[in-house]
């Protein structure tokens, strides 16, 4: 697993390659808590990203709920295959802000 | 006839090989149990919820049985030594049978029946609800996560609870002794303080550390065993190992005593 | 020998003994990664002696027993102790600490296996009792829940590490209708959404044939047909049919023997 941080818009765009796993999910977390606490909205890139387990799904919710007390947000763009099918599992699609593309997010 | 002492002497085998089986069984168990204080790190957190555990369940019952056992121990000793006019040992009498005998003793038993029989109970239905095979599974070692810290437990409290029995051994014999037949206070306490030496006090120690890993291993085995021990299955056999580790851990306790008390007295 | 890069378990020349008595007579199948297989038979099949030894509890006679490139049987103990964190086991009762909670239970392998966050660890513990529709339950004891809830709470810690491979013990044995139904599509949707070889062990046709991929069907100790739900709804096999019909084994009747059993006790 890799990610990169970027500027999009206002937003801080990290995109995720690869499979986020037990083993890797506390670098995302940290680096996903981390840009919420700096004030900035995020915008979670799944479009390389080939499997998320449950640590990084539990990770998306907690940044998720810290980011709503913030009165920023998380969004999640281009979901699709297993990753989008184990949001739909635990009835996450229906909660967090789901993108196809981020040509879709707005300033 | 012939037929008759075939079987008997069949049976008299089987007796033997189940002995040797079960021996052999309880031996391994322990040294799996004691493999683990090195193979794994010290389950400190769970070893002192154990000991708060049996703490709890058995220290009451320790100072009752303690102040009773003192006091008649005292009632005993009072009525022989007022033939021989000596009632001034009376307190190194009491506290010397408590210290080196009673006090181990009487404390292993209350833990036997307190501790002991839970523990084999609780043990014997994880067994039975799978909860061995669920621990193997999850690559949990049953040993070091279940087995090491109460037997820990075990060799760390009944010396405690052995000392806090002793203490109120003597109380009680000083009830009966001083206040109810008004032996003289000094007599007891200074005559008592006389005559034990540090000896006594190191048998009474070694035996109760001993006692309590005795008591654990074997109810803990004859828990974890049941599924291979008892002929029937289900409640039945909790049961059954239940009572026969109250027996052969009070039995192998008692020969554990001996055996201490003939290497050092 | 069957191996290939799909499959995930490889039974080859099973042989066990009970005693002296043998259960499982030269077994051999493999299961493919992503399929749900039921191992079907009554009691006294041997299935369940199956399911120890492929959890490695059980020590076979001979023959050997390959999952997911680990031979089990002479594994040692760090290369098992790696294979069973990649595998979940769902035990018939749920098998879950009586001293525990719920939430403590279902988070224990985590705890013991893993870095992660306290937090982390919460929300993945809540992530499955919500999936077991157990959300709210997380703070009882075993003893407050029932024989449904049981099953579901050991359902959810055996997948709480999101395992390749899972086992599921008797999945509606004791269930009332509604709740193996929903069991079973539970088990549907794990295998799709996580990707997840699921191995099933029942005796109940419906639900085998519902979520099975593939069926074998064990005999006293013997493997009758492994195949398709279709392959063994047609199978000509007297056994098969008469499983599928629910009629009993059809034994021939000595009177004369059957007089004696009855009136002495002995065969």
């Amino acid at each position: 697993m890799t990610f990169v941080q970027k500027t999009h818009l206002h937003y801080q765009l990290l995109a995720l390659t690869g499979e986020v796993d037990l083993h890797n999910s506390p670098q995302v977390r940290k680096q996903l808590l981390a840009i919420v606490e700096s004030g900035n909205s995020v915008i979670v890139d799944f479009s390389s990203l080939s499997y998320i387990d449950s640590s990084g799904i539990a990770t998306l919710v907690e940044t998720y709920n810290l980011a709503k007390n913030k009165q920023l947000s998380l969004t999640i763009v281009g979901a699709r295959g297993a990753p989008l099918q184990v949001l739909e599992l635990t009835n996450l699609n229906k909660v967090f802000p789901m993108k196809d593309s981020l040509d879709e997010i707005k300033a | 006839m012939l037929a008759v002492i075939k079987t008997k002497i069949e049976h008299l085998g089987d007796v033997g090989i189940n002995l040797v089986e079960s021996s052999g069984r309880l031996g391994v168990f322990l040294f799996n149990i004691l493999a683990r204080l090195w193979m794994y790190r010290f389950p400190l957190e769970e070893t002192i919820k154990q000991v708060l555990f049996i703490g709890a369940k058995t220290v009451p019952l320790i100072l009752i049985s303690g102040l009773f056992t003192g006091m008649v121990i005292a009632l005993q000793f009072y009525d022989t030594l007022i033939r021989f006019g000596s009632v001034e040992l009376l307190g190194a009498a009491v506290a010397m049978s408590l210290i080196r005998e009673l006090g181990p003793v009487m404390a292993a038993l209350m833990v036997i029946a307190r501790v002991g029989s839970a523990t084999c109970a609780e043990i014997g239905i994880m067994r039975n609800e799978q909860q061995f095979d669920a621990l193997d599974c999850m690559a949990i070692d049953s040993y070091h996560y279940v087995m090491l810290p109460r037997l820990l437990a075990a060799i760390i409290s009944v010396p405690l609870l052995t000392a806090m029995f002793d203490t109120f051994g003597i109380g009680g014999g000083y009830i009966v002794g001083v206040l109810i037949h008004g032996v003289s206070d000094g007599a007891y306490l200074v005559g008592m303080a006389d005559t034990i030496v540090w000896n006594d006090v190191w048998m009474g120690i070694i035996k109760s550390f001993l006692f309590g890993l005795v008591i654990m291993w074997v109810c803990l085995a004859k828990g974890f065993y049941l599924h291979i021990e008892q002929k029937q299955s289900g409640a039945v056999g909790v049961s059954q190992a239940t009572t026969q580790a109250v027996v052969l851990s009070a039995v192998l306790m008692l020969f554990v005593d001996y055996i201490v008390s003939s290497l050092m007295l | 020998m069957t191996s290939s890069n799909k499959s995930i378990i490889d039974v080859n020349n099973l042989v066990t003994h009970y005693g002296e008595r043998k259960i499982l007579k030269n077994l051999n199948f493999s299961v493919e990664k992503g399929e749900i297989r039921v191992i079907m038979g009554g009691s006294g099949s041997g299935k369940s002696t199956l399911l120890n030894h492929m959890l490695a509890l059980l020590t076979p006679t001979s023959g050997s027993i390959v999952i997911d490139g680990v031979d089990v049987v002479n594994a040692n103990r760090k290369t098992l102790l790696k294979l069973r964190q990649k595998m979940g086991v769902a035990f018939q009762g749920g098998a879950l600490f009586s001293s525990m909670t719920v939430g403590e239970n279902i988070k224990l392998p985590l705890q013991h296996h893993t870095e992660l966050d306290e937090h982390t660890i919460d929300i993945m513990t809540r992530l499955k009792l919500e999936l077991m529709n157990l959300a709210g339950f997380e703070d009882l004891m075993p003893s407050e829940l029932s024989g449904g809830m049981l099953k579901r709470a050991g359902l959810a810690r055996a997948v709480i590490m999101d395992p390749k491979l899972l086992f599921f013990d008797e999945p509606s044995a004791g269930l009332d209708p509604v709740t193996a139904v929903e069991l079973d599509e539970l088990i549907l949707k794990l295998r799709d959404a996580m990707n997840m070889t699921i191995i099933v062990v029942t005796h109940e046709l419906e639900s085998a044939f519902k979520i099975a991929d593939k069926i074998t069907v064990l005999f006293d100790g013997e493997i009758v047909i492994t195949g398709t739900v279709d392959e063994i709804k047609s199978s000509k096999d007297i056994r098969i049919q008469n499983m599928i019909n629910r009629r009993a084994r059809d034994e021939h009747l000595d009177a004369e023997q059957y007089i004696k059993r009855l009136t002495t006790g002995k065969n």
